[in-house]
């Protein structure tokens, strides 16, 4: 009756949610003692240094990673994460889905309790799933859900959760941070304010919170004996540092232990340094330009070919990232389940101005490039790609906004009230799967509430439909691929540039500390030295 | 000080009416934000709805005034707590950086433009007017991560980053004083040339007054209220400079989480915060007013 039987592998995994169009780079924290002299004995705190507080530990509201930075500790899903991406058992010990491809039957993990002491058990599952999918409570996250039908209780560790139609990036959702499992009673009594502080905040994860001053610090304790083992680091604290410069500074003076979001041209002197280690993971985030395909001449296809043409993404990458970043293959970064390897586009000019001179503009044509600071380097590239442009006789304008002007192109509208023409994006879909990963993003839609550009072509959204409830892996790994073609070659929706590496830097003697492709950090094995 | 309470209110107004004016012109919508990309518009709109921003601006306006005057500043938008609360948890950090600050910018900035006045022309007024021209035009930001890199990296005195213990401080408290003691100083220097030529100095030192005595008591003592004045000025620029030096050194207070409400568009606190840093500011600026008198007899009559 079961179509698969998945024996579950207790690695750690951090679920998190990256924003699908949002930010990449992220902030997790680590944590080490401050000022601890030089003993080579094993300390028990571990500072990690991210640009931002968390916003939120409700893993059900949390759209940020910083939020979902320190979620990954505390919380655990039925399924999650491991560093590879690949999907494990965490509080479920075995899943399989019946042959309806509807109805997937979860076996729990028995002894398993919340940091209160509350035991975690089926009941737990299925008020942690009504509490998101409850209208009322009016969480951000609803809308990573709406497949699912309803959970029932079979026996006390058992579960049957229930899609509405048979859905191919299910398992995908279930490692999702916001998939994680509350601890009821503390959900009970805090009600919306669960995840505001650190009383209102209980889950089943290897470190549970201690205290949270805002803008100062939050404090991780482990959880002795936990069913994943003790963490060797007893104490985590995640201190938010906004100055790029700064949060490097306080590395190299041994105040923090780890840090995130690293200014790229900062890398290459870290790395030389000998007392910081970089560690760098493929993520599941791109740098990409979209085009927005109602704007005239961007609606014509030849002319979004010639821009893909005109870019040289090889000297972006060796000259403004230093080389931390690898040229784009493909609509998805290879982290990603379904990805498919299309090969880098190289700058062929004169296959760019021959596609310029068919559309019908042989000296090329003024636009405009949307850009913001937020992304990393994200003015540098929109100069970068106007300046390779102008070659071909296109004449880019960049305008730089903040992130909440930005946001504002990006919130619903239609194509009349849009005046971006080619805009900035940093794509990652956070459960790195290809449904996820290209189906909000660009099938067909009224208004751009996901589908930024407003990017339609009716081949791609046909395959996109089957793929997402095509629950045979080889017909859908065969669908993306088909989806892939055409969005990254044959009928551009985007120039993209690079896929990013995640990248956090540690103090030498830092160890196993684990960056994972979805732009977090998990130092459940970290060693301080 | 009831006529300085009098002035007090009014500005105060003033603040609230431009500051919600201001937030609700810059283009951003705090639902968008707060809702990430991945909402759907029915999520978005539910955000806006709870938040009261589908609601007419006038009508927005007269509950904003109507809370604020009962110290009500409502909930924010980012973190869902309430903004006086997250003002609360902040305001200390803020203060103690003022404080400190405008100390040394007292401290410092009069002792050097008093040796800088009493030494006119020669090397060590030169020297002085050097450096507190460096000071005062050097970007703070630069200054701070220069003595991060300086007392933190290379010599390891003192902590790069936080706000826990006094030892946090000195490296933001002279990055944010020192700038202000060069103004200080060279304001100093100027008032006291002026008066050193004066008769009654000259009858001071005629008596047998030390030289010492006739500089601090007699001349500095005449000083003293445009100093107060400058000073009370300066914790304008002070709290200002608290955004910059707060991100930087990554303390936790009311100027950072500023930057923060701004990125978010999060109303309630932008406008709850910057009432209350305008009240801090109106307050110093009426105790300067306030002790004007006793420090100069003349102005008592």
């Amino acid at each position: 009756m079961m179509l698969r039987r998945i024996a579950a592998v207790g690695a750690r995994s951090c679920g998190a949610a990256l924003l699908v169009g949002g930010l990449i780079a992220v902030g997790c924290g680590g944590g080490s003692t401050g000022s601890a002299g030089g003993s080579a004995a094993v300390r028990d705190t571990l500072i990690f240094a991210a640009p931002a507080d968390a916003t939120t530990l409700d893993p059900h509201n949390t759209t940020d990673t910083e939020s979902d930075q320190v979620i990954g500790m505390v919380f655990e899903g039925l399924l999650g994460f491991d560093e590879k991406m690949k999907i494990v058992g965490r509080l479920a010990e075995t899943w399989a889905v019946a042959p309806d491809g509807v109805t997937w039957t979860f076996h729990l993990r028995h002894g398993v309790s919340f940091h209160d002491g509350t035991p975690f058990n089926a009941d737990a599952v299925r008020r942690s799933f009504a509490r998101v999918l409850d209208p009322a409570q009016k969480h951000k996250r609803l809308s990573l859900f709406v497949m699912l039908d309803r959970v029932d209780v079979v026996d006390d560790y058992t579960v049957n959760i229930v899609t509405k139609y048979p859905f191919g990036a299910f398992e995908p959702t279930m490692a999702h941070i916001s998939a994680t499992i509350l601890n009821p009673t503390v959900a009970d009594r805090f009600g919306a304010d669960f995840g505001r502080s650190a009383p209102a905040t209980s889950g089943t994860g290897p470190y549970r919170v201690v205290s949270w001053k805002k803008d100062q610090e939050i404090v991780l304790e482990r959880v002795e004996n936990h069913w994943r083992g003790t963490a060797p680091t007893r104490r985590l604290i995640y201190r938010p540092i906004p100055e790029g410069a700064a949060r490097v500074l306080a590395l190299e003076a041994g105040d923090v232990d780890v840090i995130s979001r690293v200014p790229p041209p900062e890398l290459k002197r870290l790395e030389a340094s000998g007392r910081v280690t970089v560690l760098r993971t493929a993520s599941i985030g791109a740098q990409q330009f979209r085009f927005n395909v109602t704007k005239k001449p961007l609606n014509d296809v030849r002319v979004r070919q010639a821009i893909s043409y005109a870019i040289d993404r090889r000297a972006i990458v060796d000259r403004l990232l230093t080389g931390f970043a690898t040229p784009s293959t493909s609509a998805l970064t290879p982290i990603m389940r379904g990805y498919a390897n299309l090969g880098e586009i190289a700058q062929d000019l004169e296959k760019a101005r021959t596609l310029l001179a068919e559309a019908g503009y042989p000296n090329g044509f003024q636009t405009k490039i949307a850009t913001t600071p937020r992304y990393p380097m994200g003015v540098e590239l929109a100069e970068a790609v106007a300046a390779q442009l102008k070659v071909v006789g296109i004449d880019a304008a960049i305008q730089v906004y903040d992130w909440g002007t930005m946001v504002q192109f990006w919130q619903g509208l239609p194509p009349e009230k849009n005046g971006q023409e080619i805009f900035i994006m940093g794509a990652g879909a956070s459960t790195a799967d290809a449904d996820w990963g290209l189906r909000p993003i660009f099938m067909t839609a009224p208004t751009n509430e996901n589908n930024y550009g407003y990017y339609s072509n009716a081949e791609f959204d046909r395959v996109i439909q089957a793929a997402m409830r095509e629950t045979d892996e080889v017909k859908r790994l065969a669908l993306y691929k088909r989806a892939q073609q055409i969005v990254y070659r044959e009928d551009p929706g985007a120039v993209w540039l690079f896929d990013n590496f995640y990248i956090v830097a540690t103090r030498t003697g830092v160890d196993a500390v684990t960056p994972s492709p979805l732009g977090v950090v998990t130092f459940e094995r970290a060693v301080v030295h | 000080m009831a006529a300085a309470l009098g002035r007090t209110v009014p500005v105060l107004v003033g603040v609230s009416v431009v500051v919600f004016l201001i937030v609700h012109a810059i283009p951003g919508d705090p639902a968008v934000i707060a809702a990430g990309l991945e909402a759907s518009p029915e999520t978005v709109e539910r955000i806006r709805h709870d938040l009261g921003l589908d609601r007419p601006l006038p009508e927005q306006f007269v509950t904003f005034i109507a809370r604020a005057a009962q110290g009500e500043l409502g909930t924010s938008i980012r973190t869902g707590s309430p903004v006086a609360q997250e003002i609360a948890a902040r305001l200390p950090f803020t203060v103690r950086l003022a404080f400190w600050s405008i100390l040394v910018a007292a401290v410092v900035g009069v002792l050097a433009g008093t040796v800088s006045a009493v030494r006119h022309n020669r090397a060590i007024d030169h020297a002085v007017m050097s450096i507190t021209l460096l000071a005062v035009s050097t970007p703070s930001y630069w200054v701070a991560l220069m003595l991060m890199l300086v007392f933190s990296v290379w010599l390891g005195l003192l902590p790069a980053i936080g706000g826990g213990t006094p030892a946090h401080y000195v490296l933001p408290v002279a990055t944010l004083g020192l700038q202000s003691a060069g103004q200080v100083a060279r304001m100093t220097r100027a008032a006291l040339l002026d008066v050193l030529g004066e008769d009654y100095l000259r009858t001071a030192r005629a008596k047998g007054v030390s030289e010492v005595r006739v500089i601090a008591r007699h001349a500095l003592g005449n000083v003293l209220v445009p100093l107060s004045a400058i000073l009370g000025l300066r914790f304008g620029g002070l709290l200002a400079g608290t955004v910059l030096v707060e991100s930087v050194f990554a303390i936790p207070g009311v100027g950072r989480m500023m930057v923060d409400a701004v990125i978010a568009r999060d109303f309630p606190m932008i406008q709850g915060g910057v009432l209350v840093v305008a009240t801090m500011y109106v307050a110093v600026n009426a105790v300067t007013d306030a002790i004007a008198p006793v420090l100069d007899p003349r102005l008592r009559a």
